[in-house]
């Protein structure tokens, strides 16, 4: 940073107002990421403002790390510097809800479970569930990629998107994509934003494709050892049933759902028109049955009760979180192998979404990286996917790179990198390649 | 413009129609309307000793049969399925990723352009050479690679057609799910470049929620793959960046697609209305209800009576609209959700509402609706295909305003769209032989254009910008926006040498772009 700190807090409190800073140690410490607290916190009260921030920051070189619900603020590189933290809570507004058109425009530091709350006033929704709604924020989902369950029916964030504005590096307000739902005009500097953690530019308001709330929704639970959960799911994906998201849970992982101990389970969750639930139930039970499991059907409170769970997981504190993409086929050969004792010495809680291929690892604080990661990621590189490290306690993150060994594209995302953002202060070394 | 052809047509009339373009185009010349600075290029013609040098080069990597240079073989390549017309100087059909490679490469050190094309079907001019060149044809690159059932992927070239995706895997159950109408001929090199769409995009997505990684060759030649076999890979999404840009960011010479499982059950019907009115409020009606079809498409009368006149299937001549509704899924919810549709198509006034009872009814409910681009040419020497979108809430008024529009030009404008998407296609009817028709045609457009932003809208949905629409990208982002979109491109092409004068509004030149009918490949629809 070029000057001083009070400089800074002159400069955006003389721009943004009194009050648009904060500098009292429980906040900053409250605003840390990996351990490293930020000097200053400045809470601007609309786009304009947060632009004008970003200029004021640019011109003297500031490190710069936006911070929505900071639910996800595990998620990469511990950060090369961090001297302001710039707070999208006042951008809470949902500016626009079109719910004849099934879509809607919301300001990045809305909560999800706020824009949930409206949205379902007219019987709608986002269909993304990252965990921690009640805190998450529609940028920081959108920055960090979290689609969460239900990806099978819905598709992912970057499907969901269809406009974003954002701010770039050195203050200039820009958008992308539009408001409707099919849209070929020019780049898609959305998708470009989707999962970028940040680092390309600060994204104040996104337009999402909505999702009419199901009539009726349901769970098809069945417990049993993981391989007879994966050869139940590789029946039912042969099928034409259409489920809403197929989860596998490891004994561990199941144990955390508080639901039992010493079994793994399958978890099929199905919606739509309450005969199409019915028929799914019936049937997914049949296939259950036929693979010798005793399956049980939740609803209502059961079944959200679950999916929550599932959604939730690994978000404790101070839990290794890894994340493997893995092609569909492969999801049983990676789970049985991090079932194996002799994989990696250490207890392991595993969750897949088999429809996607997205399978989470975590582990306990005391089993160390070193030794975990590089297994992890020839495992998911054998079978043509990838692994990242989604979270891990701040002292032992930072030795090697969570996003895994760099793709050879590397070069052009530096080259987009230094573009969008020429000094290098959104997010600084964050992100893959510690761009 | 007026394929004035028919489905079946022979190799002869292709004949015909080509002689007629061309007579077309010297007649034209350079057409005012370009020079008035809509669009612009600076041609960069190669200096005669280095041209024939390139050549020679080019022969040397692909082979002496696949370098045209002679006039009477590039003026194929000379146009899209648009209007527009510009002169390739060069055209290359390499048969491998590193003959492609070798040949970005030879283009680089002769500082010539590149424009690749796929099946050239498409509307916008994004494969016309306006600035000269390299027309670099991806057709002999058409081998399915890879086809991985266990994990619903297939690795294919780009010059496969996508119809031909599916046929690959149809018998074991699946389809590859964007489906332009002109999928018999287009290609999926093509439709990535394009982020095609299709009737049945509406519930499966468009080509860019159905890749998952693309192999491409950069424009200093280098091969690299973006994204992955799977979703989510570290670092930006750069795949998701290049899908839809048009053939600017680089070639694309191996796609990895999404295959789905064929649904269980698909139920169709047909709605015939009074008033276009009731139609299109019955398209905002489904999908406000809370269903998504798989596709929901309609029709004016004008498509009608040209249906009637060309291959009739029985619709009702007198009708303003028909509206198809396709919704697949498990058969309970196709069943509940066909008997909603059909209460809504009630509800707003449907005279007759037709559900297929088979294969058989189903394909001939649809035989109109494919048939409709097709029969055009029965009311019409000419046409002008239009691309707009509006949020679906706005498709009731947008319908008015189109129709307005038709009236204040005096045009005739035959509908024939994705309704479900909100993606207007007005073909706007003319004949290019009656003077300053041309001109008050393109006018039309840009006002449908101007009413569908206006609406909350854009300017294309899924035709793309290319040459034919950059002029107008202004309407929908300033400045900032597009200098943002430039970083984009610089971080791959810095040097603008891939299909340069495209996308962007660029400043007037002085390449040589014309005008003439297009050229439609027989059979398709639109
Ligand atoms: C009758 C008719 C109906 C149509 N219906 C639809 C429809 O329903 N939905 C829809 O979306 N479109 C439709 N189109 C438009 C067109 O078919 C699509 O845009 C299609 O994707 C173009 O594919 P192509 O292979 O013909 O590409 P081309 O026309 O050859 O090229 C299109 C663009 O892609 C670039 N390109 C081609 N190949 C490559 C490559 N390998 N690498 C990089 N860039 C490349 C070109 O430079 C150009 O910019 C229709 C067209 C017609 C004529």
């Amino acid at each position: 940073m070029h000057g001083s700190l009070d400089n800074l807090c002159a400069r955006l409190e003389q721009v943004l107002g009194a009050g648009s800073v904060r500098r009292d140690p429980l906040s900053l410490k409250e605003h840390s990421v990996d351990g490293q607290a930020p000097s200053l916190i400045c809470v601007p009260a609309d786009a304009e403002q947060l632009g004008a921030a970003l200029r004021i920051a640019s011109e003297m070189e500031v490190a710069v790390i936006p911070w929505g619900g900071g639910t996800s603020m595990r998620l990469g590189n511990p950060p090369r510097a961090f001297d302001l933290a710039l707070a999208l809570e006042r951008l809470n507004r949902v500016v626009e809800h079109d719910d004849v058109s099934l879509t809607a425009t919301v300001q990045a530091g809305t909560k999800i479970a706020a824009l949930q709350e409206t949205l379902g006033r007219a019987r709608q929704f986002l269909a993304l569930d990252p965990p921690h709604p009640a805190h998450a924020t529609v940028g920081g989902l959108v920055a960090a990629n979290q689609s969460g369950p239900r990806r099978m029916a819905y598709g992912g964030v970057r499907d969901q998107v269809i406009g974003m504005k954002m701010i770039l590096a050195d203050g200039t307000p820009i958008k992308a994509g539009g408001k409707v739902v099919k849209n070929v005009a020019g780049y898609d500097l959305c998708k470009l934003f989707v999962g970028a953690l940040g680092t390309l530019g600060i994204i104040t308001e996104v337009t999402f494709k909505m999702a009419p709330i199901p009539e009726s929704a349901a769970t098809v639970l069945a417990q049993g050892s993981v391989g007879e959960c994966l050869g139940f799911v590789s029946e039912l994906l042969r099928s034409r049933l259409l489920p809403a998201e197929v989860a596998i849970l490891n004994a561990d992982a199941f144990e955390a759902t508080g639901m039992a101990t010493d079994t793994a389970a399958v978890a099929i969750w199905t919606e739509g028109f309450t005969e199409g639930v019915e028929r799914h139930l019936r049937d997914i039970g049949r296939m259950a049955q036929g693979v010798g499991m005793a399956p049980e059907i939740l609803r209502d409170r059961p079944h959200q009760h679950l999916w929550e769970k599932i959604r939730d997981f690994g978000a404790g504190e101070n839990l290794f979180v890894y994340r493997l993409t893995v092609p569909l086929a492969a999801v049983a050969r990676v789970l049985m192998t991090a079932e194996r004792k002799d994989f990696l010495a250490a207890p392991l809680a595993a969750l897949a979404f088999a429809g996607t291929g997205t399978i989470r690892l975590v582990t306990k604080p005391d089993a160390a990286p070193a030794a975990i990661f590089p297994k992890l990621l020839s495992l998911a590189n054998e079978h043509g996917g990838h692994a990242v490290m989604e979270a891990g306690p701040p002292a032992l993150k930072g030795a090697f790179d969570v996003w895994g060994p760099s793709p050879s594209t590397l070069s052009i995302m530096r080259e987009l990198k230094r573009r969008f953002d020429p000094r290098g202060m959104l997010n600084p070394g964050r992100f893959l390649g510690n761009l | 413009m007026a394929p004035v052809r028919q489905p079946d047509a022979g190799a002869s009339s292709a004949f015909v129609q080509l002689t007629e373009t061309r007579r077309f185009a010297y007649a034209q010349g350079r057409f005012k309307f370009f020079a008035s600075g809509l669009f612009s290029f600076s041609a960069r013609f190669v200096k005669p000793m280095s041209r024939q040098d390139l050549i020679d080069e080019l022969k040397e990597i692909v082979g002496d049969r696949y370098v045209l240079s002679a006039k009477e073989d590039v003026i194929v390549y000379e146009q899209d399925a648009s209007i527009l017309q510009a002169m390739p100087e060069i055209v290359a059909l390499p048969a491998d990723v590193q003959q492609v490679s070798a040949v970005v490469k030879a283009a680089r050190r002769s500082g010539v352009p590149i424009v690749p094309r796929g099946s050239g079907t498409g509307l916008a001019g994004g494969a016309v050479p306006a600035e000269g060149g390299i027309v670099l044809s991806l057709a002999r690159l058409d081998r399915i690679l890879k086809i991985d059932l266990a994990n619903r992927v297939a690795v294919v070239e780009p010059g496969v057609i996508n119809l031909d995706i599916t046929k690959a895997v149809a018998a074991q159950g699946f389809f590859y799910a964007p489906d332009p109408s002109s999928q018999a001929a287009c290609s999926i090199g093509g439709n990535v470049a394009n982020n095609s769409g299709g009737p049945h995009t509406l519930a499966y997505g468009v080509t860019t929620n159905h890749v998952l990684g693309v192999e491409v060759v950069l424009s200093d030649g280098e091969i690299v793959w973006l994204g992955a076999m799977v979703p989510d890979a570290p670092g930006y999404d750069l795949c998701g960046a290049f899908v839809g840009s048009e053939g600017t960011l680089g070639i694309v010479t191996k796609v990895a697609v999404r295959l789905m499982a064929q649904r269980e059950a698909v139920s169709t019907l047909l709605a015939v209305f009074d008033d276009m009115d009731g139609a299109t409020r019955t398209v905002v009606d489904i999908t406000a209800a809370g269903i998504i079809p798989a596709a929901l498409e309609l029709m004016d009368q004008l498509s009608i009576e040209a249906v009637e006149r060309g291959a009739p299937v029985g619709y009702p001549r007198d009708a303003a609209a028909v509206l198809l509704v396709e919704i697949e899924g498990v058969t309970e919810h196709t069943q509940r959700a066909m008997n909603l549709a059909s209460a809504l198509c009630a509800r707003n006034g449907a005279r007759e509402v037709k559900k297929a009872k088979d294969d058989h009814e189903r394909e001939l409910l649809w035989k109109g609706r494919k048939g409709a681009f097709g029969a055009l040419g029965t009311i019409t020497p000419n046409y002008y295909v239009q691309d707009g979108v509006v949020p679906r809430s706005q498709l009731p008024r947008i319908m008015r305003t189109v129709a307005d529009i038709g009236k204040r030009y005096g045009l005739r404008i035959a509908n024939v769209f994705h309704a479900g998407d909100g993606n207007l296609h007005p073909n706007i009817l003319f004949d290019l032989r009656h003077p300053g028709e041309l001109e008050r045609v393109i006018e039309a457009g840009a006002a449908i254009l101007r009413a569908c932003v206006d609406a909350g809208g854009s300017i294309t949905g899924e035709h793309g910008i290319g040459l034919e629409k950059k002029a107008y990208i202004g309407l929908l982002f300033n400045d900032q926006d597009l200098e943002a979109m430039a970083r984009l491109r610089q971080s791959f092409d810095p040097e603008r040498r891939l299909n340069p004068a495209k996308i962007f509004p660029s400043p007037a030149g002085c390449g040589e772009l014309r005008v003439g009918p297009a050229r439609m490949p027989a059979g398709l629809w639109i």
